[in-house]
C-alpha cells in the first residue's frame, strides 16, 4: 500500500521535470563542452595524450601546430582541462548541440609555435657564500 | 438499423469522427496521469495528435525480405476493426443497434489483437516474434476471462443486444462480470503489470519494432480506439439507465474517463509480471469466475 500512498503524493506534490526549453539548474563544477584559449597554448600535446575518447587530436610541424577537438566524441570526462599547465583549456555547463553527421561539430585551431622563452641566466653566488660553500683546505684538516 | 444510420454510426458518432479525438484525448489522459503519478510533467495535451501528424510525414524504411502489402494491411485492418467497435457501443439511448451486437463487439476487440500477432510475425524480427508469441498466449489466457464475464453477464439479462443491456437494470452477476472484464483491460490494452508483448526494455517494442512512419501512425491511433471501445464497453455495462440523452453522455464519458484514470493508476503501481506468472494470473482468474458465474447462473435458472 505503500505505493498508492506515493502515487497520491506525486500525484499533488508537483512534477520534477519541465517543459523544454527551460532546463534544470545546473550543478557548480557541471562538466560541459570544452573551450579552447590559442592565446595560452603552448603545442606541448599534453591534452591529446590524455584524451582517451580521441575527441582531441594534434598534429605538429615544423613552426606550426594543428589543435582539433570534436565534442560529438567528447565525454566530458576533463581530463585534458586537468592537465593543461597553462590553463588554455577550461569546461563550461553547456551541452553539444545535436548533430546528424560524424565530426559536424569539430573544431580545429593551426597556431604558430612560440620560441621556447629565454633560459633563466645562472644566479651569480655571492663571494662569501663560495668560501662557506668550498672550505680551505687548512679548515678542513 | 438501416444503412444511412449505420454508416452514421461508424462514421461520424460514436464512430470515427468523434472516436478518433476521443482515442487521442484517452491517450494523452493515460501518458499525462501516470507522468504525474510518478512525479514527471507528462506530454502537453495535444501531443498524441502531434505524434500521429509527425508519423503520417515519415517514411518507412526499405524492409528487405518482408512483405509489405502485409505490413501495410495489419494496422489498417486494427484501425477499421476498433473503429467499428466503438460505433457499435450505445453511447445515447434509443442509439438503435440490432440483436447479437454483442457478439460482434467481441469480435471486433479481438481482432487488433490478433493483428498485432500476425504483424510480429510478418516483420521476420526476432523481437517481433517474441512479442508475437507473448501476445497469443497473454489472449488465450485474458479471453477466457473476458468472454466469460460478458456471456454471463449476457445471459443473465437474456439478451446478446447492447442497446438492451445498457437498458436494464443491473444485477448482482453483472458487477460481477464488469469487475472481471476490469481486470482483463490491462492485459487487453498492454498496460503495467500485463505489458509484456510491447516490453520497452526487454524487446524493444515487440510486434511494433519494424514499423515506421504512416503504419505506426496507424497502430498508435488503433491502441488509442481500442482504449476508447474497451472503457466504452465498460462504462456501457456499469452505467446506470437514464433518459436524458445529454445525462447519459455525460455519464459515459464520465466513467470511461474513470477508467482510464484507474488503469493509469494500475500501470503506474505495477512492475511488468513474467509470462508465466501472468498466464497462471488470468487462469486462476477463470477457474474462480467460471466456478462464481456457473453458480450465479444456476442459482437464477433454479430461481426463476
Amino acid at each position: 500500500m505503500s505505493i498508492l500512498k506515493m502515487l497520491w503524493r506525486n500525484l499533488w506534490g508537483g512534477s520534477r521535470t519541465m517543459r523544454f526549453p527551460l532546463k534544470p539548474q545546473e550543478t557548480p563544477g557541471f562538466r560541459g563542452l570544452v573551450r579552447f584559449d590559442p592565446t595560452l597554448c603552448t603545442g606541448c600535446a599534453i591534452c591529446k595524450f590524455r584524451c582517451t575518447a580521441r575527441a582531441i587530436e594534434f598534429k605538429g610541424g615544423k613552426g606550426e601546430f594543428t589543435w582539433s577537438y570534436d565534442p560529438g566524441q567528447c565525454t566530458f570526462c576533463g581530463r585534458c582541462v586537468e592537465g593543461c599547465k597553462t590553463h588554455a583549456l577550461h569546461q563550461i555547463a553547456e551541452c553539444p548541440p545535436v548533430y546528424t553527421t560524424v565530426g559536424e561539430l569539430k573544431e580545429s585551431h593551426t597556431l604558430a609555435r612560440k620560441p621556447p622563452a629565454p633560459r633563466p641566466a645562472p644566479a651569480v653566488q655571492p663571494a662569501a657564500e663560495k668560501q662557506t660553500a668550498n672550505p680551505a683546505p687548512e679548515a678542513a684538516q | 438499423m438501416n444503412m444511412t444510420t449505420a454508416l452514421a454510426r461508424l462514421l461520424i458518432f460514436p464512430g470515427v469522427l468523434f472516436a478518433v479525438p476521443a482515442a487521442w484525448f484517452f491517450l494523452w489522459v493515460e501518458r499525462k496521469a501516470v507522468a504525474m503519478m510518478q512525479g514527471r510533467i507528462g506530454p502537453p495535451f495535444m501531443q498524441p495528435f502531434y505524434d500521429f501528424i509527425k508519423l503520417l510525414g515519415k517514411n518507412t524504411p526499405p524492409r528487405e525480405g518482408v512483405s509489405g502489402l502485409l505490413m501495410r494491411l495489419w494496422p489498417l485492418i486494427a484501425v477499421s476493426a476498433a473503429a467499428g467497435a466503438v460505433g457499435l457501443l450505445p453511447v445515447l439511448p434509443a442509439s438503435g443497434g440490432f440483436e447479437g451486437d454483442l457478439i460482434l463487439l467481441l469480435a471486433l476487440l479481438e481482432l487488433p489483437s490478433m493483428c498485432i500477432v500476425a504483424a510480429g510475425f510478418s516483420s521476420r524480427s526476432i523481437f517481433g516474434e517474441i512479442g508475437s508469441a507473448r501476445e497469443a498466449a497473454l489472449s488465450v489466457s485474458y479471453n477466457v476471462v473476458f468472454l466469460l464475464a460478458v456471456v454471463s453477464i449476457a445471459a443473465s439479462q437474456h439478451t446478446f443486444r447492447l442497446e438492451a443491456l445498457a437498458h436494464l437494470p443491473a444485477t448482482p452477476l453483472q458487477f460481477l462480470g464488469v469487475a472481471a472484464i476490469l481486470i482483463c483491460l490491462p492485459a487487453k490494452l498492454h498496460l503495467n503489470p500485463f505489458s509484456l508483448p510491447n516490453a520497452e526494455q526487454e524487446i524493444y517494442s515487440g510486434p511494433m519494432t519494424e514499423y515506421a512512419g504512416p503504419e505506426l501512425a496507424m497502430w498508435e491511433l488503433s491502441h488509442g480506439l481500442e482504449w476508447v471501445a474497451a472503457t466504452g464497453l465498460v462504462a456501457t455495462l456499469a452505467a446506470p439507465h437514464l433518459t436524458t440523452w445529454w445525462l447519459a453522455a455525460l455519464v459515459f464519458v464520465a466513467l470511461s474517463f474513470g477508467i482510464v484514470l484507474l488503469l493509469s493508476a494500475v500501470a503506474s503501481a505495477t512492475a511488468r509480471l513474467a509470462i508465466d506468472t501472468t498466464v497462471r494470473f488470468y487462469w486462476q482468474c477463470t477457474l474462480i469466475f467460471a466456478v462464481l458465474a456457473v453458480a450465479s447462473a444456476l442459482f437464477l435458472r433454479f430461481r426463476s
